[in-house]
């Protein structure tokens, strides 16, 4: 009989959750980078409007796919989308449309033990290239650079190549890839020869951000233009939204949302 | 080979049998001691008055009366360390502009410092983020962050031929002859008084469901996911997998084609689980359309194509071992061959189908890469049982490789991590355990 009872409360614990049966689910992919601020608007507004959001966080790539195949309802992304994926969302009758929630300025970061303060474009676009491969060159220590990139499906990725780099330049293949903005900073923070790229909200005390041509990113510098290595973020969705997909993207332009985008360490509109 | 070399070799033999048991318990000691140490401390921990704050705020649970006067005992010694705050701030307008700049920069590190520690201080803006209304809920983190208050972390440079090394630097220093040398040592001093460090026992941690990015609060909907997704991959492949068994051993006629689908299955058990996880994205979500998204559903059927191959090889098994006079004696009485497989065969061939189920059903229960595609999401509220259609879930294997390296204050929240991977072996083995005794009461009932 105990058992039985037992047996009872078991199944009557998951068929709590029933109640909100009725209830539309959101469902959020892509961009790492968004991702923070995707989660905390996602509680924020289940909390407000009851509606449940999920948030996934496979990358930009994965985000666009993932509305192009209509598993998602609104794609994160940190880029724009490409020509290529535009058609390929025309092609099965999506009509992606973009809003822009947030900037991000994108940090270069490297070991808080690396004497180097600030690097050029330039400096940095050699480094990537593999033509700089010790600090001594950029007036650090004599060490070896280890070259942190991010993976392909990564708009953080894009924007820094379209940003720093320059579209077409090879990445040298000594560059190690890792696959979230959370795994670049671990890599950085433990190795203390490597440079990476975050994105500003990502930033903490376990890494050193460089200035890029002499201006350190900030809320601030993002804001007013003076650094320039900043992109907006996006969410895209199916067509322009409408009931509680358009109360979610107007979100991060109500005061709450804005709050919780520069508490996050993003900057808002 | 004469007695004496067969009995050291024997002698040695036995020895290298205990030796690699020995191996193999300190192995698994060495790894199941952290998880059970760190995933504990989940659960048991030293809370201060910021967890129990949040659980009254965020959950109503806790007694609201004795926390109130908690509160206020707390706030009579924070309220010293604001005035000295605003006493600060006071002596800044004083100040030289080029000193006044100087301070202003060490005394906003300060500040963030003392709001990491006990939370917003008076003249804040009230935050949006939970994560930011309270302090350290945790005791061990706040003695953390009081080290970042009373040490401020330098590197040094000095030989630029080696990267820098990393030197602590007494705050204090910084601030001698102003009014806020004084905030140090009081804090240092008092600390366990404003935060009132108490044993807790957070049950919620494995009831509740998580606050801001499980900044705060259980896991609940990710051990609620893995269940979902374990038992629907078990509902569609077990039954599947037993009927694919009998058909190999009793139907299937011995040739080229059967031979086939053999090596295939066996094929099929060794494929790595991202294959099954693109196979699931590709065909029950973008072919079949079986869900509008990612679904519980999705990742079942995924489970459930990764989890078949050995299911049907351990029945396959199970009932190749039944003794062939049952089956001769159920044919004998005249009984036909279905129903010889049905009432004689599979209830003798159980405990060894089980086996197997209960094994897939651990590994269901623990993948990631299949359901990272197909069904798992980083952050969503618990679903309840009609939503297994339409809407992803959390799930504790995929949770925890996104705290490990995707969240954006990973390093904050390694304890909820580890209380995941707790929970997650902790369910496998119950599953494991629960298959034992079911087994062994078959068992039994069938010797009886």
């Amino acid at each position: 009989m105990i058992k039985k009872l037992l047996l009872l409360g078991f199944f009557l614990s998951f068929a709590v959750g029933t109640a909100y049966a009725d209830v539309k689910t959101l469902v959020l992919d892509g961009s790492t980078t968004v991702g923070p601020v995707a989660k905390s608007l996602a509680t924020y507004f289940t909390k407000k409007y009851g509606v449940r959001v999920m948030v996934s966080e496979s990358g930009s790539g994965n985000g666009a796919k993932s509305l192009i195949n209509g598993s998602c309802t609104i794609a994160a992304m940190s880029r724009t989308m490409k020509d290529a994926e535009i058609a390929a969302a025309r092609k099965k009758g999506v009509n992606p449309v973009a809003h822009v929630i947030a900037f991000d300025g994108l940090a270069m970061v490297v070991h808080p033990g690396n004497p180097v303060r600030s690097l050029s474009k330039a400096q940095i676009s050699s480094i990537y290239r593999g033509t700089i491969t010790n600090w001594k060159e950029v007036g650090g220590a004599n060490a070896r650079i280890v070259v942190i990139q991010r993976e392909s499906n990564s708009g953080t990725q894009e924007s820094f190549k379209e940003l720093v780099t320059g579209k077409s330049m090879q990445i040298t293949g000594s560059a190690e890839t890792q696959s979230s903005n959370g795994a670049v900073k671990t890599r950085v923070s433990t190795t203390p020869s490597a440079i990476g790229f975050l994105g500003l909200g990502f930033v903490d005390r376990s890494v050193k951000v460089s200035a890029v041509n002499g201006v350190l990113p900030s809320i601030k510098t993002v804001k007013n233009g003076s650094y320039k290595v900043t992109r907006p973020l996006y969410l895209y969705t199916n067509g322009q939204p409408s009931g509680p997909v358009k109360q979610f993207i107007d979100l991060p332009n109500t005061v709450e949302g804005k709050a919780i985008i520069s508490e996050l360490g993003f900057v808002n509109r | 080979m004469n007695i004496g070399t067969r009995k050291i070799l024997d002698r040695s033999f036995t020895a290298v049998g205990i030796g690699s048991i020995i191996v193999m318990a300190l192995a698994l000691m060495i790894v199941v001691v952290p998880i059970v140490y760190n995933g504990i401390g989940a659960v048991f921990f030293t809370g201060t008055v910021e967890h129990r704050k949040m659980l009254q705020a965020e959950f109503s649970r806790g007694d609201s009366q004795y926390l109130s006067s908690e509160v206020a005992s707390s706030n009579r010694y924070r309220a010293k360390v604001y005035e000295m705050l605003t006493g600060f701030e006071a002596e800044l307008e004083t100040m030289a502009p080029e000193k006044k700049a100087e301070y202003q920069a060490k005394y906003s590190q300060v500040r963030t410092a003392l709001q990491a520690l006990l939370g917003p201080l008076p003249g804040d803006p009230e935050p949006m983020l939970t994560r930011f209304k309270y302090g350290q809920t945790r005791w061990e983190k706040a003695e953390e962050k009081l080290h970042d208050l009373l040490y401020e972390s330098k590197w040094d440079n000095t030989n630029p031929d080696v990267m820098g090394k990393e030197y602590f630097v007494n705050r204090a220093i910084g601030f001698e002859g102003t009014s806020l040398s004084r905030l140090f040592p009081y804090i240092n001093e008092n600390l366990e008084k404003m935060l009132l460090p108490e044993f807790t026992l957070y049950w919620g941690f494995i009831t509740d469901s998580s606050v801001d990015s499980h900044f705060f609060g259980g896991i609940w909907p990710e051990i609620q996911g893995t269940f979902f997704l374990a038992i629907g991959a078990m509902l569609f492949a077990f039954p599947l997998g037993v009927v694919a068994a009998v058909y190999f051993t009793e139907y299937a006629r011995p040739g080229f084609l059967n031979s086939m689908l053999r090596s295939a299955n066996s094929t099929l058990a060794g494929v790595p689980s991202i294959v099954f996880g693109m196979f699931g994205l590709a065909f029950f979500i973008n072919t079949m359309k079986v869900s509008e998204s990612k679904s519980v559903i999705a990742g079942a059927l995924t489970l459930a194509i990764m989890i078949l191959p050995t299911i049907i090889r351990a029945s396959e098994e199970a009932i190749l071992a039944v003794p062939k006079t049952y089956r001769e004696a159920s044919l004998s009485l005249g009984s036909t061959k279905w129903n010889t497989i049905a009432t004689v065969i599979l209830p003798a061939a159980l405990p060894g189908i089980l086996t197997g189920g209960v094994i897939s059903l651990g590994r269901a229960a623990g993948e990631t890469a299949p359901i990272i595609f197909t069904a798992a999401v980083s952050v969503g509220s618990a679903i309840g049982l009609a939503d297994v259609f339409s809407s992803p879930t959390p799930a504790l294997s995929w949770n925890i490789y996104n705290l490990a390296s995707e969240h954006e204050a990973a390093t904050q929240i390694r304890h909820v991590q580890y209380g995941m991977v707790l929970a997650l072996v902790t369910i496998v083995l119950l599953l494991n355990l629960s298959a034992i005794v079911l087994r062994a009461r078959i068992s039994k009932k069938l010797k009886g």
